[in-house]
C-alpha cells in the first residue's frame, strides 16, 4: 500500500493546514453529539413521563354511549390478557368546585386508588396526604397542588362540589399532588363508588386504563382489545401522536442542519487537498511516469480525506463526550414543575448517536474528497512533469 | 527480423492544436536496438521531448506505431500503459522530482512498492542502487537535504530500480554544472554497460552527445541526421 504512504506523508508535510482540518471536523462532530445526546434526552423525557404518567391504553365506551357498562367482566378479562400490568376503571366528570368565595371547575375522577396506583403511580406525587385515602366509598378528595392553591385550602379543609343535576356536597380534603403538568389545576380525584353515587348512574364506569409491562407493545393491544371488544380502545402513542410527528419533523429539519455543519467541515477538507494536489503537480506526474495508475492516484487523495476525517471524527467523539458530560452535570436552577421535575438538562449519552455522527462525517469528508482525487488523477503527466 | 529492435517506430506524427496546428513529430521512423546507448539533438522546439514522451507511453501519438519488445504501445489500455511504464521504462527529467516527503531510499524504493514488490525486498534492492550510484551514505537524506547533482543520481537510481529495459533521460544533466554532469554521464553510460539496457538520451550538451553510440538529430519533428559515433 505505497498509496497510504504517499497519502499520509502528504498530511505530515502540511502540519498547519492539516490541524484546522482536523480541528473544523471534530468540531462539527462534537457540536452534532452534543445536539443528539440533547434530542435523545429530551425524546426519552418526554417519552418516559408521559409513559409513566399516563395510561398506556384508555378504554372508552361504545361510539354513541356514554358509560361502560357491566365493566367488571370487561376488567377481568383486560387484567388477564398477556402484557398486562394493571387495569383500572375510572368514572370521570365535570363539576365545580367551591370553598368559601372561591369557585373552580374540575374533572372530578371516581378510581380505585389500588387499582389507579397500578395503572399510574400517584402515590408518587403526593405532596401531602394519602392517595389511599379515598379507598372507601366516604366524601373525602384528593386535589392537585393548583387547585388548591387557587381555591386557597389545605389538608383537612371542606370543599363543596357542584354537580349538574345533584345536590351539592361537601367533601373533605385529605391529600394533594403536584405533578408538574396542567393537570395540577383541573384534576382531583374522589372514591370511583361515591362518583356513581353522587351522578346516580349506577355502577358503571366512563373509562378504563390499563398499564403494560412494555409501553411499546400497547399499540397493538389496543387494536386487539377494539377488534375483540368492541370498545374504543386508544394507546398513548395513538393519543399523542401529534406530539411524535412533531418530534420526528423536528428530528428531520435538524438533520438538515447536520448536513451544513458537516460539509462547512468537508469544505476544509477539500479545501486542503485542493492545496496538496496544487502543490504536488509535478510529483502527482513523475508517480504517473513511475507506473501508478490514475485508480491509484484517486485513492492517495481519497485516503488523505479519509484519514483527515478520522482523526477529526476521533478527536470529535471524545469533544462531543466530554462536553455532553459536562452540560448533563450543570444543575439548571428552575422550578421543578417547569421540566417535568427535572433539576438538570436531559442529555442521554448514547452510543448509537456517536455511530451515526462519525459514519455520517466520514461519508460527507469521503465525498469532499473526491473532486481533488479527480482532479488528480485525470492530470496529464506529460502537463504534470513539465509544469515544473 | 523485426523481433531484434528493442523500439521500432513506424511514421509517428504527433499534432499538438488548439486552434493552430504544430506538428511536432512529422512521420518520425526509427528503429533501436537492445542497449544502445543514444542521444537525441536539435534546436529547441524541434520535438525532442514529444519524442521522448511518446516512447515513455507518457503521451499517445497522433499518427504511427510504436512497438516496445515487439508490444505496440498505441493499442494498449490505460492500465497496461501504466504497468509497462513501471516495468519496462526508466524515466529522468530535467529536475528530478524526487518526493519532496521521502528520503532518498524511499524514492529509490518507490517503484518496486507500486509494482507490489515487498517492503522489505524493495529496501534491499533500493540501497543496492543506491550504492551503485554512489550514495550508500546518503541514503536517509531527504531530496532538500542533498545536492542538484545528489538529487539527479537519486533519481537515476529509481529510474533503474525496476530493472526496465529502457530508459529515458529528457535532458538529465540540464540543471548541473559541468563537472556533474560529467560525473552523470559516466554514471549512466557505466550502468548502460553493465546492464546492457537501452539509454536514450536528449541534450542540448554535443560535447556530451558526441560521448553516445548513436545521435539522432531532430529538425521540425523530423529526423534529418542518424549517425554512429566511431563508425
Ligand atoms: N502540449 C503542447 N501543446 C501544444 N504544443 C506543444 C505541446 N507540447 C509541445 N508543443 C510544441 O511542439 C513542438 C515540440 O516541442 P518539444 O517540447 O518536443 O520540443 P523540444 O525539442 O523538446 O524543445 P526543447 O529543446 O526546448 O525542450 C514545439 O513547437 C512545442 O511548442
Ligand atoms: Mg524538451
Amino acid at each position: 500500500m505505497f498509496e497510504l504512504d504517499v497519502a499520509t506523508r502528504h498530511i505530515k508535510s502540511r502540519r498547519r493546514q492539516t490541524l484546522f482540518s482536523i480541528i473544523a471536523v471534530s468540531l462539527a462532530v462534537g457540536i452534532i453529539i452534543i445536539f443528539m445526546s440533547m434530542m435523545s434526552g429530551y425524546t426519552s423525557i418526554l417519552i418516559d413521563s408521559t409513559t409513566e404518567n399516563q395510561a398506556h391504553i384508555t378504554v372508552m365506551p361504545k361510539e354513541g354511549e356514554d358509560y361502560i357498562h357491566l365493566y367488571h367482566g370487561l376488567e377481568n378479562h383486560i387484567h388477564d390478557l398477556e402484557g398486562v400490568e394493571g387495569v383500572s376503571s375510572y368514572f370521570q366528570g365535570e363539576a365545580a368546585l367551591q370553598y368559601k368565595h372561591n369557585a373552580e371547575g374540575v374533572l372530578l375522577y371516581g378510581i380505585n386508588p389500588e387499582d389507579e396506583n397500578r395503572v399510574v403511580n400517584r402515590d408518587k406525587y403526593m405532596l401531602a396526604g394519602e392517595f389511599a385515602s379515598i379507598e372507601n366509598p366516604g366524601s373525602r378528595i384528593i386535589l392537585g397542588f393548583k387547585l388548591a392553591k387557587n381555591l386557597d385550602v389545605g389538608i383537612g379543609d371542606s370543599v363543596t362540589a357542584q354537580i349538574p343535576g345533584a345536590e351539592p356536597t361537601d367533601f373533605t380534603i385529605t391529600g394533594i399532588f403536584q405533578t408538574g403538568t396542567p393537570l395540577d389545576e383541573t384534576m382531583a380525584f374522589v372514591n370511583l363508588g361515591r362518583l356513581q353515587d353522587l351522578y346516580g348512574s349506577g355502577d358503571v364506569i366512563t373509562g378504563m386504563g390499563i398499564r403494560m409491562f412494555d409501553a411499546y407493545a400497547a399499540e397493538e393491544l389496543a387494536n386487539g382489545i377494539d377488534r375483540e371488544t368492541g370498545y374504543d380502545a386508544v394507546s398513548w402513542i395513538e393519543q399523542n401522536a401529534e406530539i411524535l410527528t412533531l418530534m420526528e419533523t423536528s428530528e428531520s429539519m435538524v438533520f438538515f442542519i447536520y448536513i451544513i455543519i458537516f460539509s462547512i467541515s468537508g469544505f476544509g477538507i477539500a479545501n486542503v487537498l485542493i492545496m496538496i494536489v496544487m502543490e504536488k503537480v509535478g510529483e502527482i506526474g513523475m508517480l504517473m511516469a513511475m507506473g501508478t495508475s490514475r485508480r491509484s492516484i484517486m485513492l492517495i487523495f481519497l485516503l488523505e480525506a479519509a484519514i483527515l476525517g478520522m482523526m477529526g471524527v476521533v478527536v470529535g467523539c471524545i469533544l462531543g463526550y466530554a462536553a455532553s458530560a459536562a452540560i448533563a452535570s450543570i444543575i439548571i436552577p428552575v422550578p421543578p414543575e417547569m421540566y417535568f421535575g427535572m433539576d438538570h438538562l436531559p442529555i442521554v449519552i448514547e452510543f448509537k448517536n456517536f455511530i451515526s455522527a462519525s459514519v455520517f462525517a466520514m461519508v460527507i469528508n469521503i465525498i469532499a474528497g473526491v473532486f481533488p482525487a479527480r482532479r488528480a488523477s485525470k492530470m496529464d503527466p506529460v502537463e504534470a512533469i513539465y509544469s515544473v | 527480423m523485426s523481433e531484434k529492435y528493442m523500439i521500432q517506430i513506424k511514421n509517428l506524427t504527433k499534432i499538438f492544436g488548439d486552434g493552430v496546428e504544430i506538428k511536432a513529430l512529422d512521420g518520425v521512423d526509427l528503429n533501436i536496438e537492445q542497449g544502445e546507448f543514444l542521444a537525441i539533438v536539435g534546436p529547441s522546439g524541434s520535438g525532442k521531448s514529444t519524442l521522448l514522451n511518446q516512447i515513455g507511453i507518457l503521451d499517445s501519438p497522433t499518427d504511427g506505431t510504436i512497438l516496445l519488445d515487439g508490444v505496440d504501445i498505441t493499442e494498449m489500455s490505460d492500465k497496461q500503459r501504466s504497468i509497462t511504464r513501471n516495468k519496462q521504462l526508466g524515466f529522468i527529467f530535467q529536475y528530478h522530482h524526487l518526493l519532496p516527503d521521502f528520503n532518498a531510499l524511499e524514492n529509490v524504493m518507490m517503484p518496486l512498492l507500486i509494482s507490489g514488490v515487498k517492503r522489505s525486498e524493495a529496501r534491499k534492492t533500493a540501497s543496492k542502487v543506491l550504492e551503485e550510484v554512489g550514495l550508500g551514505d546518503r541514503m536517509k537524506h531527504r531530496p532538500n537535504q542533498l545536492s542538484g547533482g545528489q538529487n539527479q543520481r537519486v533519481a537515476i537510481a529509481r529510474a533503474l530500480v525496476n530493472k526496465p529495459s529502457i530508459v529515458i533521460g529528457d535532458e538529465p544533466t540540464g540543471n548541473l554544472d559541468s563537472k556533474s554532469s560529467d560525473t552523470i554521464y559516466e554514471l549512466l553510460r557505466k550502468l548502460n554497460r553493465e546492464h546492457k539496457q537501452t539509454f536514450i538520451l536528449v541534450t542540448h550538451d554535443e560535447r556530451m552527445a558526441a560521448k553516445t553510440d548513436r545521435i539522432i538529430r531532430l529538425v521540425d519533428g523530423k529526423i534529418s541526421e542518424d549517425s554512429h559515433n566511431g563508425d
